[in-house]
């Protein structure tokens, strides 16, 4: 049987979300029996992320997996291995699942192309982080009190939607989760096409507020963005005067969310990063449970019940 | 939204007023006739006929138009104020029938941060004459790298963004600067020249090849202007094309306004532009360097067209003054610039109304209805309600333009030793007389 690849949530339905979530939460709340005992998963990571491969690992030795990782320093990656030879050779190595990180979008689609492992897309480009999406989901619904309790709450995306993979998984997985969804960026971090998504854009994180946001999810800012030859940011201060989440957001009851690592003072005020309203702690804490979940579904040792 | 309107101008003006007796040309409101004017605490009470109040200012014979704009103006101010001041510029202007002048960002410092801007529109509110706004810089030093704030400016008092003076290399910076604008909500106004093509000193034509003067060819603008159509069209960002001065610019201008469909596009030529040419640099003084350079004949026919028919919207003076060092110079060693707001109407109205080519009224809307759009949006007219921002001028008066007559601190007016024909008498800003001859020729009887 083919395993269950998780490459993009676009096209995901509430019940696809929904069993991932119940599976991490009952994992989360201990009943984690090793499930992927005498499974091999593979950490391929053509781009340098502590956090998420740290995640994954972390993930897929808790629930029994042997572990191979193909990012440390000296690997066949390192050395300029190409996509597809990797995977070829991680699938005769015997890998039930292939967690792939690669710089160019629609990577983990043509990965999969050429393996019968699972392969986990933990962000391709700026293309897909659907783990990433589904860790959100998690911390979102411990917040507010169950995945059901999700619908009709109103979620402002705000920051560099235009580089960002994040941005392209939680914008259809919080739809999918019934959640409404605004955009707060200047239009030299969007696409042309700003309307791509048939979303509303707002022009601050004040109107985001007077929109009725209940959750601010700030997208990272890489300083980049400010110089070299497409200058689409002026400054700090301007862009967290219009686009950083700051204390008085917060004080209506918003949380802010943000995927890491945060810029403080830049996305996020610093005073408000470790805030009770501020969910970033809760969403790295919920990575683990739900990749394990996430790998136990694609693997197939937790059994599906959403129909392929 | 605040407004960026400067607020030095006291709407309550100094009582009543009735200008009796002039011809009142407005082609925004449609007059065209004799009639009286009354102004009460800054603004038109009434236009009709036989007005009383409790003053009067016989204008028999005189012409009463809506205060001109001018959207490019250098004052010099801060960094070079021994070129200009703000009283100086603003006098200048009122002396030419200006009411309402945007000043461009090259100044030094450069007008590039909020606090600079801030601390200019103080100043302007202290120091001007007449209605002042701020164009801030499109780019950090007008360097052509980086964005400049300019949501934060915008809040500061900016009106609007400019690359004038140095116009802006990179296509790729100029895209992102325009979507910035527009988010920011103010208008671009952009100085089209390409440096890779701009490399003399004067128009790449039959003078300079006879004079033996390094010539910028008609390319170095027109590469720039498509360049800058085409992402006004593409991003939606409002943008205004500052002193064209070839035909084929002139016809890209038209060409996007007339066929492509999303853009804000409006664009001016200067009146140096209209009426001299590039004959001009045979006589190789710094004085008639200028940038973009004066060119043949057959442009400066063109572009008079294209203001004619509406492809090019208004005038604007692009004064430059510059301090006699700078200018007795070499044509190549001199720097690039003319005065303009004290001789604009009057060049304009001798070589292209008297000349045939442009009628009055058009004029009177290029230098008045056109650009007061741009920058008030259609809130000046010359009707009941609105702001008293009036020139009224005499057509028949002759005067001879010299250094020694003109209020701006400099003296590098292209037209010294030609004689005009139409003087501004007076100009009112907000109902005060800002610039008044009419005591020397009327007297204002209480
Ligand atoms: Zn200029």
């Amino acid at each position: 049987m083919r395993a269950k690849d998780l490459l993009t949530l676009e096209g995901a339905s509430r019940a696809d979300l929904r069993e991932v979530l119940d599976l991490a939460r009952d994992y989360a709340s201990g009943t984690l029996d090793r499930p992927l005992l005498g499974k091999t998963v593979c950490l391929s990571f053509f781009e340098a992320s502590t956090r998420t491969a740290v995640s994954f690992e972390l993930a897929a030795r808790r629930a029994g997996a042997d572990v191979i990782s193909l990012s440390e320093k000296g690997s066949s990656i390192q050395k300029g291995e190409g996509l597809v030879d990797t995977i070829v050779t991680l699938d005769s190595l015997g890998a039930d699942a292939i967690v792939l990180r690669h710089p160019a979008a629609g990577a983990a689609r043509i990965a999969a192309l050429h393996t019968d492992a699972a392969v986990i897309n933990a962000g391709d480009g700026r293309g897909q982080h659907p783990t990433q999406a589904l860790l959100d989901l998690h911390a979102l619904s411990g917040r507010f009190g169950g995945f059901e309790e999700l619908e009709g709450r109103k979620v402002a995306v705000v920051g560099d939607v235009l580089h960002s993979r994040v941005a392209r998984s939680i914008i259809p997985a919080f739809q999918a989760a019934g959640m409404q969804l605004a955009i707060v960026a200047p239009s030299t971090l969007l696409p042309l096409e700003a309307g791509a998504w048939g979303l509303p854009v707002l022009p601050s994180v004040d109107d985001a507020i007077d929109w009725g946001a209940d959750v601010l999810y700030a997208l990272r800012l890489q300083k980049e963005r400010m110089t070299g030859g497409s200058p689409r940011v002026p400054s700090v201060g301007e862009y967290a005067r219009y686009y950083g989440v700051a204390r008085r957001h917060l004080e209506d009851g918003a949380v802010v969310m943000h995927p890491g690592p945060v810029n403080r003072g830049v996305e996020v005020a610093g005073d408000v990063v470790l805030d009770p309203s501020s969910l970033i702690a809760d969403q790295v804490g919920s990575g683990v449970a739900v990749r394990s979940a996430v790998l136990a579904l694609a693997t197939g040792v937790a059994r599906s019940r959403v129909a392929a | 939204m605040t407004h960026h309107a400067p607020t030095n101008i006291p709407t309550n003006g100094p009582g009543e007023l009735v200008v009796r007796g002039a011809h009142v040309l407005d082609p925004s409101s449609g007059l065209d006739g004799v009639m009286d004017v009354r102004v009460l605490e800054g603004r038109i009470a009434e236009v009709g006929k036989d007005l009383k109040g409790t003053r009067t200012l016989e204008a028999d014979g005189l012409h009463l138009f809506p205060g001109f704009v001018d959207v490019h103006a250098h004052w010099r101010t801060p960094g070079r104020e021994d070129e200009e001041t703000i009283e100086t510029g603003s006098a200048a202007a009122a002396a030419g029938g200006f009411t309402s002048v945007v000043m461009m960002p090259n100044t030094d410092p450069v007008i590039d941060r909020p606090v600079v801007v801030s601390g200019l529109v103080r100043r302007i509110e202290r120091e001007s004459r007449v209605r002042a706004y701020v164009s801030a810089a499109l780019h950090e030093g007008l360097k052509g790298e980086r964005l400049t704030e300019m949501r934060l400016m915008r809040e500061a008092g900016a009106f609007c963004v400019s690359d004038d003076g140095l116009g802006t290399q990179s296509a790729g910076v100029l895209r992102n600067a325009m979507l910035y604008a527009k988010d920011a909500g103010m208008p671009v106004i952009l100085h089209c020249e390409d440096h890779t093509l701009a490399t003399g000193v004067v128009h790449d034509g039959v003078a300079a090849a006879l004079a033996g003067l390094p010539g910028s060819p008609g390319s170095a603008e027109d590469v720039a202007t498509a360049t800058a159509l085409v992402l006004a069209a593409e991003t939606g960002a409002k943008v205004h094309v500052t002193h064209v001065s070839t035909a084929l610019s002139a016809a890209l201008v038209g060409f996007f306004k007339g066929s492509v469909s999303g853009v804000d596009v409006t664009a001016d030529t200067t009146p140096h532009h209209l009426t001299l040419t590039d004959d001009l640099v045979r006589t190789l003084e710094g004085m008639y360097r200028v940038n973009p350079p004066l060119r043949p004949e057959a442009d400066k026919l063109s572009v008079g067209e294209a203001l004619r028919d509406g492809i090019l919207d208004f005038v604007a003076t692009d004064h430059a003054p510059h301090a006699s060092e700078e200018k007795d110079l070499p044509l190549e060693e001199a720097a690039p610039g003319f005065l303009g707001h004290e001789t604009a109407f009057s060049a304009l109205y001798t070589e292209m109304v008297l000349g045939g080519g442009l009628s009055l009224e058009r004029l009177v809307g290029a230098m008045a209805s056109a650009p007061g759009r741009w920058v008030d949006d259609g809130a000046r007219r010359l009707e009941s309600g609105a702001s008293a921002d009036l020139a009224l001028v005499d057509l028949s008066e002759e005067w001879t333009v010299r250094a020694e007559g003109l209020l701006s601190r400099s003296g590098n007016s292209p037209y010294i030793g030609r004689t005009l024909k139409g003087r501004i008498v007076a100009t009112m800003v907000g109902g005060e007389l800002v610039q008044d001859r009419t005591g020397a020729r009327f007297g204002l009887r209480a």
